[in-house]
């Protein structure tokens, strides 16, 4: 059964006198379990159509429907929860809290779901440890290289035990070497505890390793492969 | 609200050390130069107070009521002895003392002046008023001599009559029967007070020395002057002694509208001085969270991202807001504390100044004290400033679109 449902979704921007249209009639579904790719060039709609996949965006025309949820038909209060409920985000330049351990970046999340103290400490604990970051708890994102850096982000993105994970360009700012462990662990998660993840990249080490390409240009989507 | 956030506000206040810095040290020295002004004038202010009531007006006087419309020496208070025990048994007062009262002339060879003479019982005004510790010198003294016609001065008095211990001066005034009488009275001792106008226009005298020149019946006075143990019972001991007598009874404030009128006036330059203060250091405030918000348009937007609502971030800038403002407001505070407090023991001497302060019946030496509650309402009006401070930054922070905010470098 799929979680996510789109169709026939369109973004259009009218900041000058010419239209652009970012995202252009895209019908597309994701099941449980995914580990997908949407890749194209800049300025393709990738990014629009991950914001608009996260509610961070809302689109023209057409809807997204998650778990049954039009979310369209939510307020902005609503989908600010919604997101904090069903939604991890991991971002292209981690985005942490710079004066939060990496304990407290993980824990932040839980906090605003209202989470147990116990239950709090011990998701992020076991959440660090599955990263490959159980003895740096304590560390201040500025001690952690960006690699981990980025680890610690994908904790927290699956700290509010989120329905899927959407993830900006994660390894855009990452050598490598930091890309290819962090890849590694995402496709853990994946292969082991079935989460969804859905990336917007154009890295070919990503595309390497996902399980569905979806090719975007224009604002369309020109291919879906599952590999 | 829960430690995390409190925490995060914290170290949030610290990212930008030397900004946070300045604005803390700005709300700092603005709070204390305003907490130490207004410990100043209000420590002149009940100094003025306590030496006006202990030397002066003491907490409650009984008159005949006409005496104080025009302060003829036929309206006095009959039997004034036995009114005197029934004011005694009342329990919250103190002391009580009573004095013939007669406007007259005071002159020596070289100058006249009119004056006040306060006919008095040395005893039992001492027990009253303080004038006994105000002497200039040690050849002054209080109605120790047993030999009739002395007379007590001010410095000032003195200077301008030229008088010193034991000059002369002639005493002149009307009598019990409206004729023109006088004696001639030995200086016994020159006083000075805080108060130059008081000390210009009184003189005191025995009582006994001035009922006899004014041939005043017996067992009367023209005023009753009473302490009180705690002169916050004022009211309380009027209620009693209306009971008692139906002569006019006054307490400090009618007697002296000034002196309620300085205090009231005192509490209200204090709210404004602040008020002024925290007003342009909100300013201040207002300009350095907006300076934050802009810094942390990508963080905030991701916060919101993830699922923080605008009620949330709300709250945290506003916490952060409190926060800084109070930490320099506890800081003013401390610091204005530790000054009233060593000051208002040792004082502050303000000599340069001092004669035209003592005109106005202001002592000389300053002595700054704030109270508690004082202190309490600054720290609401610190508190009140930080949070109007944080509302106009806070929402130009919720107004921010998290996609567009995390995309930002």
């Amino acid at each position: 059964m799929s979680i996510i449902q789109i169709e026939n979704l369109k973004k259009t921007y009218r900041e000058t006198e010419v239209e652009v249209h970012a995202v252009n009639g895209i019908d597309l579904s994701f099941e449980s379990g995914e580990f997908a790719a949407i890749v194209g060039p800049s300025g393709s709609g990738k990014t629009t159509l991950l914001n608009m996949i996260g509610g961070l965006d809302s689109p023209t025309e057409g809807k997204i429907i998650i778990n049954n949820t039009n979310i369209g038909n939510l307020n902005a209060s609503q989908i600010i929860d919604f997101r904090l409920w069903n939604i991890g985000f991991v971002f292209q330049s981690y985005n942490l809290i710079p004066v939060l351990t990496a304990k407290e970046n993980v824990e932040f999340i839980m906090h605003l779901q209202g989470r147990k103290k116990q239950e709090r400490e011990q998701r992020t604990k076991d959440l660090l440890t599955s990263v490959g970051l159980g003895d740096r708890l304590n560390s201040r994102p500025s001690q952690l290289s960006g690699g981990q850096q980025q680890r610690v982000a994908v904790a927290r993105a699956l700290a509010s035990k989120p329905k899927f994970v959407l993830a900006d360009e994660p390894t855009a700012n990452l050598d490598s070497k930091s890309t290819e462990n962090l890849l590694d662990i995402m496709e853990k998660l994946n292969r082991d505890e079935n989460i969804t993840f859905i990336f917007s990249t154009h890295d070919a080490r990503v595309v390497k390793k996902a399980r569905r390409v979806i090719t975007i240009e224009d604002g369309k989507v020109v291919s879906d492969e599952v590999k | 609200m829960n430690t995390l956030n409190l925490q995060m506000a914290w170290r949030n206040i610290w990212r930008n050390k030397l900004r946070s810095t300045v604005v803390i040290a700005a709300i700092t020295v603005g709070l204390f130069g305003g907490l130490a002004a207004s410990g100043i004038m209000k420590g002149m202010v009940v100094d003025m107070i306590d030496n006006a009531l202990e030397n002066t007006v003491s907490h409650i006087q009984i008159h005949d009521e006409r005496f104080i419309d025009n302060n003829e020496v036929g309206f006095f208070i009959k039997n004034s002895s036995n009114l005197i025990r029934q004011i005694q048994s009342v329990p919250e007062v103190a002391a009580v003392c009573e004095r013939t009262k007669a406007f007259g002339m005071a002159s020596t060879a070289s100058k006249a002046l009119g004056v006040m003479i306060n006919g008095i019982e040395p005893d039992k005004e001492k027990k009253v008023t303080k004038i006994y510790t105000k002497l200039t010198d040690s050849i002054s003294t209080y109605f120790t001599s047993s030999k009739k016609n002395r007379i007590l001065i001010s410095q000032k008095l003195a200077n301008k009559l030229n008088a010193k211990v034991k000059s002369k001066i002639v005493l002149t005034f009307q009598d019990y029967d409206g004729n023109l009488t006088g004696a001639s009275f030995k200086v016994e001792g020159i006083f000075k007070t805080q108060n130059a106008m008081f000390d210009e226009q009184n003189v005191f005298v025995r009582k006994k020395d001035l009922d006899r020149l004014l041939d005043m019946p017996a067992n009367t006075s023209h005023e009753i002057a009473i302490m009180l143990k705690d002169y916050h019972k004022t009211s309380i001991v009027l209620d009693k002694l209306k009971k008692i007598t139906s002569y006019y009874i006054e307490p400090w404030n009618k007697i002296d509208p000034y002196l309620e009128l300085t205090t009231s006036l005192t509490g209200f330059m204090l709210l404004i001085f602040m008020t002024v203060i925290l007003l342009a250091l909100g300013f201040a405030i207002v300009n350095t969270m907006l300076m934050v918000i802009l810094e942390r348009t990508k963080e905030l937007g991701m916060i919101m991202a993830i699922g923080m609502n605008k009620r949330k971030v709300f709250i945290m800038i506003m916490q952060e807001t409190t926060m800084l403002t109070l930490t320099g407001g506890i800081l003013g505070i401390l610091i204005s504390i530790i000054f009233t407090t060593y000051f208002g023991r040792v004082g502050i001497g303000i000599s340069g100044v001092a004669q035209g302060f003592e005109a106005l019946g202001y002592s000389s030496v300053m002595y700054p004290q704030l109270s508690f509650t004082d202190y309490l309402q600054v720290i609401a009006m610190v508190l009140i400033t930080g949070v109007i401070s944080s509302i106009f930054p806070t929402i130009r922070a919720i107004k921010m679109r998290p996609a567009e905010a995390v995309r930002m470098d």
